[in-house]
This record gives C-alpha cells, structure tokens and sequence, in this order.
C-alpha cells in the first residue's frame, strides 16, 4: 500500500508531541527529550525503501520546523539513516538488534541536531566548549534512554497500523 | 543482498543530489517547507495549550468557595488602590505631555500589548525557547520584545499564523543593551545568553561592564533596557547582576552574570508589546527603503 508511510507517520507524530511535552516539563534542566532518531527503525524493517525515506524525511522536518537547526540538516540525516537501514535490515531482524539500531540511530541524530544548532548559533565565538561538554553529554545519554524507552510502544503501534495497512513483512525478518 | 547493497548505492547518489538541489535552492522553498510542517504541528501544539488551562480551569474549581470569596476581596482592594494611583499619574501624564510639546520632544516608539498563554517550552544548550498561542493573526511580528510585569522575557524570533516563538534572555541567540543600577555616569552594558549547563541555573551574560564600576555595598544591583535601538522600551528589568564580576579577557572590561528576574520556564502567561510603527529593519524589510529615504 503506497500509503502506509502517510499512516505510519500520523501515528507516529503523538509520540513526538508527547516527547515535547517531556521536554517542556524538563525545561529547566535543559534537556530535549529527543526520539526522532528512534522511531524511524521500525517503518525501514518493512516499509518500500523510497517510503521510508519519505517517513525519516518528514519526521527530520518536523523536528527541526520549530528549532533554530539548519534548513534540512535533520532531514537529510534522517534520510541516509533511512536508506543505510532499509538496506540492511538484517541489522534489524529481532528486537534486541532493534534495540540496538534505535539507540545508536537515536544517540547519532541527537549529535547531528546538537552540533548543527552550534553551527547555526548567531555569535558562536562566545562558545566554551568545555562548559557545554557536560550538557552534550547529559543530553547524549538522555537520547538513548528515550530511545529505549520509546522503542517498544512506539514500534507496537508502528507494526500494528502497517499489518492494518497491508505491508507485507520482510522476507529476511521472517 | 547484493541487489539491496547496488540499491542503496542508487539511493545514495539520489539523496546526494536532492541535497545539492536544496542547498541550491531559494530561501523562499526552505522558509515554506519549514513553515508548512510548522503548521502541520500547530493544531497539536494548540491542544496541548488548551489542555493545560482547561487542567488549570478543573484545578481552580475545586477549590473552597472561601477561598475564592477572600482571593476576590484582597484583588477588589488591589484594584481599588490601583484606580488611585492611576488617577495621579493622569496629572503627571498631562504635564509631561505639555513639557514635551514645550521641548517639540520626538515621543518614542509606543507599544500595544498582546497577551499570549505560553504553549511549549524547550530549552537545550543552544536555544532557550517558549512556544506562544498568538502569531501573525494578532498582530504579532518578529523582533517584539516580550514581558511579564516589568520583567523581560525575551523577544520573538519566529511568527507562525497563530503561534510564536520566544527566545528568551538567557538564550544564547539574545543580546541586548542595558543599564546598571548603581552606575550613575549610565554607561551601556551588554547582556547576551549563554550556552546553558543544567547543573547551574539559567543565566545570561553581562559584559562591557566599565572597569572602575563596583556594585553598591548591600545591595544586588537591577540591570535594565537602555530604551536605545527601538527594540525594548526603557527600564524594564532583565534581571539582577551577580556580585563576583572578573576581568574580561581584553582587561579593559569587566563581565559578570545575570539571574533572570523570574523564572522563566513556570511562566503560564506573557505579554507581547508590538511596536505602533514599524521599526527602522522592517521598513528596510519591507521594501520601504525608498520612502525612508
């Protein structure tokens, strides 16, 4: 079904909302409750590759919509994450090796969100590193805690609303 | 496998060449991308707002009617005293006026004021945000400074139609000029966020900070708006300066750190003031250079 990844995409976006709601309750310690990087895993096990870019891509733009991150960096990262797992979905063949991809693909698009955001800062100069490192990591370790967290609810209704939807499992899967 | 594996490759090239094509393409494609998903989510945003006060709504009903009954006395008696004052200071606005006729005095820029409930916030180290349920649809534009009380907030980065985005002033994209308290040569000052570390409170940066300025004994000196740049209005209060200011790196400055005069992430509500006339930048944005001229 040519769809499904419209639909895996609606379903998917309340639990990006419930992490921003997460992060506005955290907001004074300063940390992004972020999952994009881990909801994508399960639409690449089973979706066409072309719908899943179309997926990794949109869930990249609605992340970065409302931040100051570079037009398209997200997206983009999310696409070739996208692409790299469709490809490989023996990588992803049982749940603890979707675990694993989860967090590395959530830790990954965390860091790519975090130095983009530097890079796009209007007065970097007055950057110390050294102070920031801390933070990096807090929200580093933040990233694969909401990866593994999220990952198992995230993924039941993923894989529900595509064996609604039609999409075949995958032959390598099975 | 090796079918996924030649697959791929095809799919990287593609990917490759959207990139190219989207960096290469006008700014107003990005800004409409980025604005329709912006849009797709503001519905979402709106009733998570919504929630939020209708929580609050529930919460204050089951209180005991006494304790509304004597919330209502004690604001009757606020207001009453408030009515007072504000019939003094209408002599005292009718004698400046006449003072500032006398003097042909160029009034500044006056404000209208938008009151918005704060949706969303987010902070990490790089921005200090809160999402707010008015945008473009009333009348807010990017740049307006945004207050509680005579405390500010912080300033609008984004407008979408019914929602904004605030950065505030411990943010590291803020800068502004100031005024300390106690300085009575009026030197400027400038206040800028900073990147934020969760293990201490959020807090902005004050430097340029004259080196024979020493802050009143007994006291936590007030930094405030200097009103200069048509941004914000004067005296508005960006917080308090901490006592233990160090040398800047040039040596010829001092550089201390600004507390936030409230706290900026259990603010439920805001207020936008939205300049009468536009400013310098946006008549210059606008394509009214000419008439500036």
């Amino acid at each position: 079904m040519s769809w499904a990844w419209l639909l895996v995409l609606l379903v998917t976006y309340p639990w990006l909302l419930l992490a921003d709601m997460l992060s506005d309750s955290l907001a004074s310690w300063g940390v992004v409750i972020f999952i994009t990087g881990a909801v994508l895993v399960v639409p690449c096990r089973r979706l066409k590759l072309w719908q899943s870019v179309l997926v990794a891509g949109c869930l990249g733009f609605l992340f970065e919509a409302r931040r100051p991150i570079p037009d398209g960096v997200m997206a983009f990262w999310m696409m070739a994450a996208a692409i790299f797992f469709s490809t490989r979905r023996e990588w992803l063949r049982n749940f603890p090796l979707l675990l694993r991809a989860a967090v590395a693909c959530n830790v990954l698009g965390c860091l790519v969100w975090y130095f983009a955001a530097a890079w796009a800062l209007p007065y970097r100069g007055t950057i110390a590193w050294i102070n920031v490192l801390p933070e990096l990591i807090l929200q580093v370790l933040t990233a694969a805690f909401a990866g593994l967290i999220f990952l198992l609810p995230v993924s039941y209704v993923q894989e529900l609303i595509m064996d609604r939807a039609g999409v075949p499992v995958a032959k390598d899967i099975v | 496998m090796e079918r996924n594996r030649q697959g791929a490759k095809a799919a990287y090239v593609l990917l490759t060449i959207v990139m190219v094509l989207w960096v290469l393409s006008p700014s107003v494609v990005r800004r409409f991308n980025r604005e329709a998903f912006t849009e797709f989510q503001a519905p979402a945003l709106h009733l998570v707002g919504k929630g939020r006060d209708l929580a609050r709504y529930w919460e204050l009903k089951s209180r005991n009617t006494e304790d509304l009954v004597a919330a209502s006395r004690d604001l009757a008696r606020v207001n009453a005293a408030l009515e007072l004052k504000l019939a003094m200071m209408q002599d005292l606005r009718d004698e400046n006026k006449r003072l500032r006729e006398i003097a042909r005095y160029t009034p500044p820029n006056t404000f209208y004021t938008v009151v918005a409930r704060v949706g969303l916030r987010e902070t990490s180290s790089w921005w200090h945000r809160i999402n707010v349920r008015k945008g473009l649809d009333d009348g807010v534009r990017p740049g307006c400074p945004v207050i509680f009380g005579d405390r500010v907030v912080g300033r609008v980065t984004v407008v979408h139609k019914n929602s904004a985005e605030v950065d505030l002033i411990t943010s590291p994209a803020f800068r502004c000029t100031a005024f300390l308290e106690g300085d009575d040569q009026g030197r400027m000052v400038v206040v800028d966020g900073r990147a934020a570390n969760s293990l201490t409170p959020p807090a902005a940066r004050v430097w340029n900070i004259p080196y024979d300025y020493s802050i009143p004994a007994g006291t936590v000196p007030k930094v405030v708006t200097t009103g200069l740049g048509g941004i914000y209005p004067a005296h508005l209060v960006l917080g308090t300066l901490e006592a233990n200011l160090r040398n800047a790196q040039d040596g010829n400055f001092k550089e201390g750190v600004l507390r936030p005069g409230r706290d900026l992430f259990s603010l439920q509500e805001v207020t936008i003031l939205v300049p009468t006339k536009p400013s310098r930048a946006e008549d210059l944005l606008s394509g009214r250079y000419d008439e500036l001229q």
